[in-house]
């Protein structure tokens, strides 16, 4: 009974845990395919593949990626040569020096980014000061400045990886080779670099994404040449689209397919290693399946999300959500239309009822200040959902504009104040006047 | 020549010698000393136009610091209390993140690495892909939900929890909960690491004695851990006490995160000098406390990083 409880515990904390850890992701890309033009999940309108599209026309994004990827390139060489030669001077090191040696290189991993962003700009500025050179000179170049800050902690993260695979090294291979004439150059290409391929393999993926993603260090040394990263970083700061979730949403694909390519190869190697173990008969013989499935849930998993993948984007190609969009437009009109109606009903039964408060009595510019929910609807949280349907009354259907005009109407003006606009929806086909998305609604 | 060098070329090799000898130099010499130096010595310079860096005005003061503590010369106030509000309360919430993170994370790295069969590598690779994503649209993502109109709002409002939609990102709850989501990898791997080592046989052999579960962690586990916990807890220390995108991103508009303060002197108001000064202090007082706290709980700097 308590056992059970425990597991039950266990698995329900599990559960939370990992809802914190996937949820954010998992909401971040649905609200790539909803069509308010803020990413939000609720309420749902349509689905749209229109983001994807306005993130591949923008060309700041584009040379971003660019950027990254160059960075990305020169950091995985410089970085990963630079760990495989400190991590075989942990080797050869004299004991007494060793702790010293690992503490300096294990550090840039503990020292904040930002810290080693602003050193490595004010130390290749003075030493370009130093030598002479110009503004424009190599060393105050974005990309080698990005390089080189990028590289001096990852590198310490390559270290760590190939230090793992080199402590299981056997010298006696190397001291083999030596043996039997083979030159210094010619052990270490032929014998170690062999042996160490695996983990330098893993050290430069890593390296890889480590540089992609980096933004403390690279804020500060990116000069002329922003990555991906800083990109990103400013369209977040200024102002949120969904073309970002869209960007999100590609990325977090890749990397699902990417760790399930991997546990599909790892899965596959296991597989083929137990087959030679029993007998090869059992394996080699009839008509199966093809050996890269049978057996492998990760890679029959990865099999269905590139064809879910296809069929996605094929439907992408082809999908077009204006039918939907421009229906939502309508039932929000006509929801507008009928609050307007009533309004104006309203109104007329308190006109026959007081016929003196008609007087337009109130200035128009004070109505503001009394009416407050009215122009409180801009800031509420729904103003910015709901301002489509302002936004887009007048455009679809101009020939209706008298019954929102009436809005504008002096003697709706000082109704306005006396009808207690009781619910948001009223007040929001008024706010939306003044909301940013009319103009953009009105200039199509 | 010294004969230690000889002794390593012959060993190495002179060409693969030589070139470990330059790589290693470079990365440690001109990588990571040389520069932490100079910003060291540059942050007590004063803020030059380039023309006279090097002339009789560069002579070095105390200057950039005194901004800290002080605030800048002829303020009325007697202490830069803006600056140092903002330091210290980095420093709070990054040791409360820390605790946070570690309280999370104990129990999921010790179901992982004491429970055996496939699924565990199942959760393994779930726990990599968040980290995978681009630290700028993690914390998009939790913008997105504690948005004014986020799902978390949405959520609350419609079951009736609050009647208005709660600002979470004024309310800094938003960045705390970014950063702590941002380095939860670090604090499990260095504790997986460790508990995955740890013998079945001493959990059982504890219970067979008699412990309560609580007494097994505490007397067993926790202990067997340490060199894990630690490296986990001074990675996710000092990585959010010098996070910048997430303060950037989820932080309210009224709130400062220290490395902020530094961005805003490199980038905004193009004064380097004060900036490396700000940087040194926030490097310094994170690792004295971290040296401080491994020293109460006896752990190694040599157990980083494992």
């Amino acid at each position: 009974m308590r056992f059970s409880f425990l597991r039950l515990s266990i698995w329900f904390y599990m559960a939370l845990f990992f809802a914190y850890l996937l949820g954010p992701l998992v909401i971040m890309s649905v609200t790539a395919f909803n069509s308010p033009s803020f990413p939000r999940m609720t309420p749902w309108e349509c689905l749209t593949f229109e983001w994807f599209s306005a993130l591949f026309q923008d060309e700041r994004i584009l040379n971003g990626i660019k950027n990254s990827i160059i960075v990305g390139f020169g950091t995985v060489i410089l970085s990963v040569s630079m760990g495989l030669a400190g991590a075989l001077m942990l080797t050869q090191i004299w004991p007494k020096l060793r702790a010293t040696y690992y503490t300096i290189i294990i550090a840039p991993i503990l020292i904040p980014g930002v810290v080693l962003g602003i050193s490595t700009l004010v130390f290749w500025d003075r030493i370009n000061r130093l030598l002479g050179l110009g503004a424009d000179s190599f060393l105050s170049n974005g990309l080698f400045l990005t390089i080189i800050g990028q590289s001096t902690f990852i590198a310490s993260y390559c270290m760590l990886v190939l230090v793992a695979r080199l402590q299981r090294y056997d010298i006696g291979l190397t001291e083999a080779a030596l043996d039997l004439g083979a030159t210094h150059a010619q052990a270490f290409r032929k014998i170690l670099l062999p042996f160490m391929r695996p983990a330098i393999a893993s050290a430069a993926v890593l390296a890889f994404l480590a540089s992609f993603e980096n933004y403390n260090t690279t804020t500060f040394t990116f000069g002329a040449y922003p990555t991906l990263t800083i990109e990103l970083a400013q369209k977040v700061r200024y102002g949120i689209t969904p073309a970002i979730s869209a960007l999100a949403f590609i990325i977090v694909v890749l990397t699902v397919l990417a760790a399930l390519a991997n546990e599909a190869n790892i899965r596959r190697k296991e597989l083929a290693a137990a087959a030679n173990a029993t007998t090869v008969a059992t394996v080699s013989g009839g008509i199966r399946l093809p050996r890269f499935l049978s057996g492998n849930p990760a890679a029959i998993i990865l099999v269905l999300c590139a064809v879910a993948v296809i069929t996605v984007a094929g439907t992408a190609a082809t999908y077009s959500p204006a039918q939907c969009i421009s229906d939502i437009r309508e039932q929000k009109r006509i929801e507008t239309e009928k609050r307007i109606q009533e309004l104006r009903r309203e109104r007329e039964e308190r006109e026959q009822s007081k016929p003196e408060t008609t007087e337009p009595a109130i200035d128009p510019s004070t109505t503001p200040q009394s009416n407050n929910s009215g122009f409180g609807g801009v800031f509420a949280p729904d103003a910015l959902g709901i301002g489509d349907d302002g936004a887009t009354a007048p455009i679809e259907q101009p020939e209706e504009s008298s019954g929102f005009g009436g809005v504008f109407d002096p003697g709706n003006l000082t109704t306005a104040p006396e009808t207690p606009p009781a619910d948001t929806e009223n007040t929001s086909g008024f706010g939306s006047v003044f909301n940013p998305e009319t103009l953009g609604g009105t200039s199509d | 020549m010294p004969t230690f060098l000889k002794g390593f070329l012959e060993r190495n090799g002179t060409g693969p010698g030589l070139l470990m000898l330059a790589l290693v130099l470079f990365w440690v010499v001109g990588l990571i000393i040389l520069p932490q130096l100079s910003m060291v010595d540059f942050s007590f310079r004063p803020n030059l136009p380039p023309p006279e860096i090097g002339g009789p005005k560069d002579v070095y003061t105390l200057d950039n610091y005194r901004h800290l503590v002080f605030g800048p010369k002829g303020s009325s106030a007697d202490y830069n209390y803006v600056d140092l509000g903002v330091f210290f309360r980095t420093i709070v919430a990054a040791i409360c993140i820390t605790i946070f993170n570690l309280i999370l994370c104990y129990p999921i790295a010790y179901y992982l690495g004491q429970t055996k069969g496939n699924h565990i590598r199942v959760l393994a690779l779930m726990l990599i892909i968040p980290y995978w994503i681009n630290e700028i649209l993690r914390a998009f993502a939790l913008r997105i939900i504690f948005g004014q109109t986020g799902v978390l709002n949405t959520l609350l409002v419609s079951l009736g929890i609050f009647d208005q939609p709660y600002d979470f990102i004024r309310n800094d709850i938003a960045l705390y909960a970014g950063l702590g989501y941002a380095y939860i990898l670090l604090m499990i791997f260095p504790i997986y690491n460790v508990i995955e080592s740890l013998d079945r046989n001493q959990i059982e052999a504890a219970r067979d004695m008699g412990a309560s579960w609580w007494r097994i962690h505490r007397r067993v586990v926790i202990p067997y851990a340490k060199p894990g916990i630690s490296s986990g807890c001074t990675m996710v220390f000092m990585l959010s006490a010098g996070a910048l995108a997430a303060p950037q991103i989820l932080g309210g508009p009224s709130s400062l995160w220290f490395t902020q303060i530094i961005y805003q002197w490199f980038n905004d108001n193009g004064n380097w000098p004060q900036g490396a000064a700000y940087a040194v202090v926030l490097l310094v007082s994170c690792i004295l406390l971290v040296l401080t706290v491994m020293r109460l709980f006896k752990v190694n700097m040599g157990d980083i990083g494992k």
